[in-house]
């Protein structure tokens, strides 16, 4: 088939590579500044008490010690984003381990780290809470004692320790389980796991008057960090700027803030330019992990294997600060619904403090917990039924123009294909094909995150393009994605457009690179300004062919009158002597989903956006003996609404389905006592070359109506299911079914021993 | 503090230093010759974003001391390039879509440099072990794997030509 297109559709090199193959990008971690001084972190060794007395003598005194700063140098202030319940350093009390206290300020990054040690804290030790099972107990330990004093969006129903309680609702619950043919509940825990970005979250400050706050970090979000950094400095967001430098890696866990608000308090006690890189010790102690979850989810069905209801209960426990945990809360009922017609609802979530680490926004953040939970009940369900696991599916997932759990209206639904595509490629019907050997199969459904885009495209006199935006690239290739459509849109070729990103000061406003929006968004307003420049290139051109602007057409880059051409270049050569240069300013938002309201209760995220429907499915073995799991085929078949670039959505699919192995079989922080017993990666299993398999992607593109030609999300999506898909194959292979993340070896010889034990 | 005189050659050119004796490779070369082309993250050489190539054999330099490399010879990623002209490893890391968020890509790229000096025709398999020691977070390996064997096919064309 001939595609329409020029520019969609084909695997162009990104448009950054040259910099990043030849040691020439400039990172976070590489950027350096003249005077600039380094900082190191005291961090909490308790997971909760008072701090009675900080004594920075000591630390003051030693070899090139410029400042240690705590909490009294900066404004009292908390924040966050649904509860303000964060604080720059801990000022009454801490409430976990590792909590930064202080900070020092030194010559060198070594000279600080030393005297981070000297820095004597008092501590006054109190009653902690690790788990939400303890945590929501009526006599449990307050994490915040000082709770209600906190300012909360309205959304959020809070009690002690529980920061957001929300509900889905639909039909009747009770009555539903009552008629069922059969109904099952089962336990599912997940595990915290970091984003394991390569790069450590950095950052550089400066204050260059005193009041003008300069940042360069490897934020995924310039904006927030400006607005962020302006709440707690007490200044206003345009005293802040905030440049983003190539950036090693995001996965949601450089949205928040990093070392930003360390740097800039730092900095500002100074005097002069400091920065902050986060060790690897506190990426595992400190940065923001996955939350993790425990579901308690119910099921009843027909004989026949229709879902008639579903009731769960979720305890997301989010650490020591609410974060986007009580988001996860919400946005996990979405989940767990599942891409499913189910007419009876009753799912209630709570996120919840526990003096432990304070957890983020990792890639899809409720995605991977309620997917594992939904999906690997779908299996126990279809075995004791006696369905087929795909066709147990088939008889539930939604359709077009059926609606969402929340009762959305569902368009562009690729689903069945995406089943039946997997399905086929695995090889479904021989679904055991030796002892010791399974498949699986898991789908889901996920958003295309909304927010506000703005770009710049400003055409030079050589035909040059700049598309200037706010968003930042934190290594998808997204933008170089955004350029393809604005190459597409205005008739040039890709290798014409350079991208400027990440500026506060200069570049328009971003929602940001998170929730697979940034190539759906900014492309979005790509186009939009396309309009807008082939406007004004009709009218330069109408006065340079004595025509009117509605006579010119646009042909390719060009503007054309009869036979008369007047290329893009020459248009700006012309605007930039005659009127100020070619630019046009492109916006989007995305229309808003419309729900129904009676069916959510507090929460916080109520819609998917754009849907994409996809399905993974795996040929696995597992020795009986050890545990070893050994993938022997992995199959994506994801619906994307529009290849814009097919090499770096398989780019995604690939890096997203092992992050997600990572989750499912051997990624875990392992707290004791809130007391992180593996804070490096000696013992934090990523998954190496050696341990990813070949993964085959398969794209199904069924368009999006608001997507720039059609374009759904794409990155968050693959890291959703390999947790479900990988525990169903385990299950068909040797019959042990594992409830907790991660299945590791350990605890599959565990479940085979109990199996074979109460079989006899 | 104590210091260590040393004399080594990185990407063909002779520095003569004066560091403190604890400093590793990886400080050698970030903090004292300032290329940054080499990365730095765990410092327990596990990640292997710092791997370097010391007198042809890869090695994570933030686990070898910079007192270990007097008289030797360090290639990092920035000398790999000849002028413009990528090296065929880095060119095949930029065609095969094996470059995400890149910050792995320097230790990686000099990981298969060493590899494919001893190795010119490996196996896919084989690719996957010799940079098992490397992570990466964002391809997958997969791409990574695609153009490491692409360049090894090319190098080993151009060394017959040659």
């Amino acid at each position: 088939m001939n595609s329409p297109f020029r520019i969609i559709g084909k695997s162009f090199p990104r448009l950054d590579a040259r910099g990043k193959v030849s040691g020439k990008a400039i990172y976070g971690t590489d950027f350096a500044m003249q005077g600039m001084l380094h900082g190191k972190l005291v961090h909490s060794p308790i997971a909760s008490g008072e701090i009675i007395s900080v004594d920075t003598s000591r630390a003051m005194a030693m070899p090139g010690v410029y400042e240690v700063v705590t909490a009294k140098d900066i404004p009292a202030q908390r924040y966050g984003s649904f509860v303000k319940d964060m604080e720059v350093f801990a000022s009454g009390r801490v409430n976990f381990i590792g909590q930064p206290v202080a900070a020092v300020v030194a010559r060198t990054a070594e000279e600080a780290e030393a005297a981070a040690k000297a820095v004597k804290v008092e501590y006054r030790e109190q009653a902690a809470v690790f788990t939400t099972e303890d945590a929501v107990k009526a006599d449990a330990p307050l994490v915040h004692p000082d709770w209600q004093e906190y300012k909360a969006v309205p959304t959020v129903k809070r009690q002690g320790n529980i920061t957001n309680q929300a509900r889905l609702v639909l039909g009747d619950v009770d009555k539903a389980l009552k008629e069922s043919y059969r109904v099952f509940t089962h336990r599912f825990v997940t595990n915290v796991v970091h984003p394991g970005y390569t790069e450590p979250r950095a950052a550089i400050a400066h204050w260059a008057d005193g009041s003008q706050l300069h940042v360069w970090s490897n934020t995924q979000l310039p904006f927030e960090a400006q607005a962020t950094l302006a709440e707690i400095f007490k200044i206003t967001p345009s005293q802040v700027r905030v440049n983003v430098t190539v950036i090693g890696g995001g996965f949601g866990g450089k949205l928040r803030l990093g070392v930003e608000h360390y740097a800039a308090a730092a900095a500002l006690k100074a005097g002069r330019p400091v920065k902050f890189v986060s060790s690897c010790e506190e990426e595992m102690t400190s940065a923001l992990p996955r939350q993790p979850l425990t579901i308690d989810l119910t099921t009843g069905v027909t004989k026949d294997g229709k879902i008639l209801a579903k009731a769960a209960s979720i305890l997301v426990d989010t650490g020591a600060t609410s974060g986007s945990g009580v988001g996860v809360a919400s946005s996990v009922m979405l989940m767990l619904a599942g891409p499913y017609k189910i007419p009876n609802l009753r799912l209630e979530s709570r996120s919840v403090y526990t003096n432990k680490t304070p957890t983020g926004s990792f890639r899809a953040p409720a995605g991977p917990q309620g997917n594992f939970a939904v999906e690997s009940q779908m299996d126990i369900i279809a075995d004791a039924l006696g369905i087929d696991p795909l066709e147990f599916r088939l008889r539930n997932i939604v359709r077009e123009g059926d609606l969402a759990p929340n009762g959305q209206k569902l368009e562009s639904v690729s689903l069945e294909e995406c089943l039946l595509k997997a399905a086929d490629a695995i090889g479904w019907k021989d679904r055991r094909p030796e002892p010791g050997r399974g498949k699986g199969i898991a789908c889901a459904w996920w958003t295309t995150t909304s927010g506000s885009s703005g770009v710049y495209v400003k055409v030079g006199p050589d035909g040059q393009v700049f598309l200037n935006t706010g968003c930042a690239e934190i290594g998808t290739a997204a933008l170089t994605g955004a350029a393809q459509v604005l190459a597409e849109a205005l008739g040039i070729e890709l290798g014409s457009i350079q991208i400027v990103s990440g500026d506060t000061a200069s570049t328009p406003f971003d929602f940001g690179a998170q929730g697979s929006r940034t190539a759906f968004a900014v492309g979005n307003a790509c186009i939009d300004a396309v309009g807008k420049l082939h406007q004004r290139m009709k009218e330069i051109a109408a006065k340079q062919f004595s025509a009117k602007a509605e006579e010119i057409e646009i042909d390719g880059g060009a503007a054309k009158f009869g036979d008369k051409l007047l290329p893009l270049k020459e248009i700006a050569a012309i605007a930039q002597t005659s009127q100020g240069g070619l630019i046009a300013h492109g916006t989007f938002i995305a229309p808003p989903t419309l729900h129904d309201k009676e069916r959510t209760e507090n929460m916080v995220i109520t819609a998917i956006n754009s849907p994409s429907f996809h399905a993974h499915a795996v040929d696995l073995s597992v020795d009986a003996e050890t545990g070893e799991v050994k993938i022997h085929d992995y199959v994506v078949v994801q619906d994307v609404g529009r290849a814009i670039n097919p090499t770096y959505i398989e780019g995604q699919i690939e890096g997203g389905v092992v992050q997600g192995i990572g989750q499912a079989l051997s990624e875990e922080i392992v707290y004791e006592n809130g007391i992180v017993r593996n804070a490096g990666l000696t013992d934090y299993k990523m998954p190496t070359a050696m341990d990813a398999p070949n993964i085959r992607s398969f794209i199904v593109e069924s368009p999006s109506k608001v997507g720039p030609y059609g374009a759904k999300g794409v990155g968050e999506p693959p890291v959703i299911h390999p947790p479900a898909t990988i525990a169903n194959a385990i299950a068909s292979a040797v019959s042990a079914r594992v409830q907790t993340l991660p299945i590791t070896a350990e605890k599959i010889v565990r479940t085979l021993t109990e199996v074979s034990e109460t079989a006899k | 503090m104590t210091e260590v005189q040393l004399d080594l050659t990185v990407n063909g050119r002779r520095h003569r230093l004066s560091v403190p004796a604890h400093y590793s490779l990886l400080d050698v070369l970030r903090d004292e010759l300032e290329l940054t082309g080499t990365k730095t993250n765990c410092l327990e050489a596990e990640c292997g974003v710092c791997t370097v190539v010391l007198d042809g054999k890869s090695v994570a330099s933030c686990a070898v001391l910079a007192a270990q490399c007097q008289g030797r010879e360090v290639t990092t990623v920035e000398g790999l390039a000849e002028g413009a002209a990528l090296h065929p490893l880095q060119e095949a890391f930029v065609e095969f879509g094996a470059v995400q968020c890149g910050y792995c890509i320097p230790g990686m790229i000099m990981t298969a440099k060493a590899f494919l000096d001893e190795n010119p025709r490996p196996t896919r398999e084989a690719v996957r072990e010799a940079i098992a020691g490397t992570l990466c977070r964002c391809t997958g390996y997969q791409k990574i794997v695609d153009a490491i064997m692409a360049a090894s096919q090319r190098l080993s064309q151009q060394g017959e030509r040659a």
